[in-house]
């Protein structure tokens, strides 16, 4: 036996990772950064320590969103230490003649002073600059005498209006986090009613005894699965029904590979499908919803699915010629024993009722979020589901996503992420460059990162270049989002890019460099296939 | 990250051979360490503790000079240690009261006839262990191509998340 001597690479890496995000935290502190508020310096530093954090795994990627809400509660907050008891000095207005009048050099910023409407909040209005000096000469015909004028241009209430801790702890709650619930809940009954197996084994039938034609039928049926389960709870449901095909296979034909690969792979496209097919597609959603966009269940579907069938038929094909099937045609067992107790049949009605109004809410108008409380609800008071069943639901996952969009409210509100894009003149570049910078930078951050995570951190750059109209003509938010979401699920170069990925390459039929190869394809001609969406399909549906 | 060993007792020392030898392709993911006799086994049991590795697996011939198999087995599900770890019993000639004994104070989980077939031991240790990690450790991934994949998936399934 080998005795444990030497620190692991993980704790160098732990401990390097809390290093850096506690410095990231601090730096604010110590440098400030024209034309970003006070606030948003607070941000600025709540956002690089959450993603060093996120990065290199410091904590778990959940509790550090939990960490975040914390520091937003405490910090940000209306109610917090920094702002509960904040309020804005004053000045009254000296007058020098008609228009004219004195203010203290600390009162402006740049050619901007700031006029005091209450405690928290002020109007900022543009003077003319007459005479500097400690006190300075401004023209203005809006001042009127005993007007109150905040003395420290510069103070902590200026360029953010503090919102109250429950906007934060509201994310937990907000419609997307409830429609991921309600998609948890169906997912949970549908293990537990084999219903998944069962959808499977039946779907498969039609896809005879081929070779090519059964690995097309058990990627179409894991994207379709996928794209309203989680993506991992469907490659290893999906693996359980490969694994006795693989056997069946010589260790060196290299169809076992194509078997393998096709799966994980299937599964991380069919979860861009719909809005509760991955967590990034929730991180997309809230983003724009809180600009007031609202993208309905069945839009996504119409915008994304083009795009999913396309990666599908893309990687099939890849497959195909790099892992040529020798055996001619083999035989499936599928036998499929659908559960008949009453329970499982309230499931089966529920889910599709479910699913039915999710894609008809442009005709009935209840929004998807409301809907997917009918599950909740019936599952639960006729006992589909109990109690243990809604306590192993994936919970950090809602965290996780919380803790992103609470990250995305202040990365508006403080004005840090019109702060961060606004460094670049992107007007400058054509709508197409950008969204192709946007979805290779999202391509290979998610590569090595947490899908979710990546889209948390890029997507309120591209949500601020919109509302802040730096981005040149042409430029949509939702698009940019879009792109930047379906990038993020089209990582899949390598085992520790997503779940499924690992789930696949813990099999040991396969190799990593397998599965770069396809990874490559996929992620590149993806971001071609989706720009041309941005560009030509996607305006269609948005309008 | 801790090891889950593999233990196996047996007094005969080309018996052993053969044993480690049908268990080898485990060993990329369970080290398997032997002992000739129980004294030796609680010795090594203590070398793995202190270690803080773990014990997946052990593997105990009846009829050794010394100790019983079937003593070092109950003494195992009394130590908190070893009480999780999955008990095989292999041997030729353990008496009805010795099995009663085994199964009923020692929870033995499997008993191997000898002589046995090679692939039916290799199966049973897979078996084994896979319950093992199932209910022990958090990351399944790691033993998916040594033990049984369907079996193993299936939780990952159930769970829903890694």
């Amino acid at each position: 036996m080998q005795a444990k001597t030497r620190k692991s690479p993980e704790q160098t890496k732990k401990i390097t990772g809390l290093l850096l995000g506690i410095a990231g935290f601090c730096m604010p502190l110590f440098f400030t950064f024209s034309g970003l508020s006070f606030a948003g310096h607070i941000a600025l530093g709540i956002f690089l320590m959450a993603a060093v954090f996120w990065m290199f795994e410091t904590l778990p990627i959940y509790s550090t969103s939990m960490l975040v809400i914390f520091l937003q509660i405490s910090l940000l907050s209306q109610q917090g230490i920094l702002f509960s008891d904040a309020s804005l000095p004053a000045t009254a207005a000296e007058s020098r003649g008609q228009d004219e009048w004195m203010v203290s050099a600390s009162a402006l910023d740049g050619n901007t002073i700031y006029m005091k409407t209450n405690e928290t909040s002020y109007t900022s209005l543009e003077v003319e600059i007459l005479e500097r000096g400690e006190q300075v000469r401004v023209k203005s015909h809006d001042i009127s005498q005993g007007d109150a004028i905040v003395s420290d241009a510069g103070h902590r209430l200026i360029g953010y209006r503090p919102v109250s801790f429950t906007a934060f702890f509201g994310t937990l709650a907000s419609p997307i986090i409830i429609l991921f619930l309600g998609g948890f809940i169906l997912a949970s009954a549908s293990v537990k009613y084999n219903l998944d197996k069962n959808l499977t084994n039946v779907l498969l039938k039609p896809f005879g005894e081929k070779p090519m034609f059964i690995v097309l039928g058990l990627m179409i049926v894991t994207a379709a699965l996928s794209a309203f389960m989680s993506n991992t709870a469907t490659t290893a449901m999906m693996m359980t029904v490969a694994i006795p095909i693989a056997a069946q296979i010589s260790k060196e034909d290299k169809f076992r590979i194509m078997l393998t690969l096709s799966i994980p792979i299937a599964a991380n496209i069919g979860g861009m499908a719909t809005p509760i097919g991955t967590p990034p597609n929730a991180i997309v959603i809230a983003n724009l919803q809180q600009q007031g966009i609202n993208i309905a269940f069945g839009s996504w579907v119409a915008l994304m699915l083009p795009l999913a069938v396309g990666l599908l038929l893309l990687a099939w094909g890849t497959m195909r010629i790099l892992y040529p099937p020798t055996i001619e045609r083999f035989k499936l067992s599928l036998k499929s024993r659908f559960d008949k107790r009453p329970q499982a049949i309230i499931l089966y009605v529920i889910f599709a009722v479910t699913v039915l109004l999710w894609f008809t809410e442009a005709s009935h108008g209840i929004p998807s979020s409301m809907i997917a409380f009918i599950p909740i609800v019936a599952l639960t008071v006729t006992s589909v589901l109990d109690k243990d069943d809604i306590r192993a639901l994936p919970w950090e996952v809602l965290w996780l996503v919380a803790g992103g969009i609470s990250l995305g409210i202040s990365m508006e509100n403080t004005g840090l992420a019109m702060w961060l894009v606004s460094s670049i003149s992107w007007d400058m570049l054509p709508q197409l460059m950008l969204l192709l910078v946007f979805g290779l930078v999202a391509l290979m951050l998610s590569n090595f990162l947490s899908n979710t995570v990546t889209a948390t951190l890029l997507v309120p750059l591209a949500v601020s270049m919109g509302t802040a109209g730096i981005a040149g003509e042409g430029f949509s938010l939702v698009i940019t989002s879009l792109v930047i979401g379906a990038a993020c699920n089209m990582a899949m170069l390598l085992p520790i890019s997503t779940p499924p990925n690992a789930i696949a390459m813990s099999t040991g039929f396969i190799k990593t460099i397998d599965m770069v190869k396809v990874g490559i394809v996929i992620g590149l001609t993806g971001i071609v296939i989706a720009l041309a969406m941005a560009m030509m399909y996607w305006p269609l549906i948005i309008n | 990250m801790a090891d889950i060993y593999i233990v196996c007792v047996e007094d005969e020392p080309q018996v052993l051979d053969v044993i480690v030898r049908d268990l080898a392709e485990l060993e990329v993911v369970f080290p398997i360490e032997v002992a000739s006799s129980a004294d030796e086994a609680r010795a090594l049991i203590k070398e793995i503790e202190q270690e803080g590795h773990k014990i997946g697996l052990a593997l105990c011939d009846h009829i050794m000079p010394g100790d019983k198999g079937i003593d070092l087995m109950i003494e195992m599900q009394k130590d908190p240690f070893t009480q999780t770890t999955r008990k095989v019993l292999i041997t030729g000639q353990a008496g009805l009261e010795d099995t009663i004994q085994a199964v009923n104070k020692a929870k033995l989980n499997r008993y191997i006839a000898k002589p046995w077939n090679p692939a039916n031991l290799l199966e049973v240790v897979k078996e084994e262990l896979t319950e093992y990690v199932i209910s022990e450790e958090k990351d399944l991934l790691r033993f998916m191509a040594v033990l049984d994949q369907e079996r193993l998936q299936e939780v990952i399934r159930s769970k829903g998340y890694l």
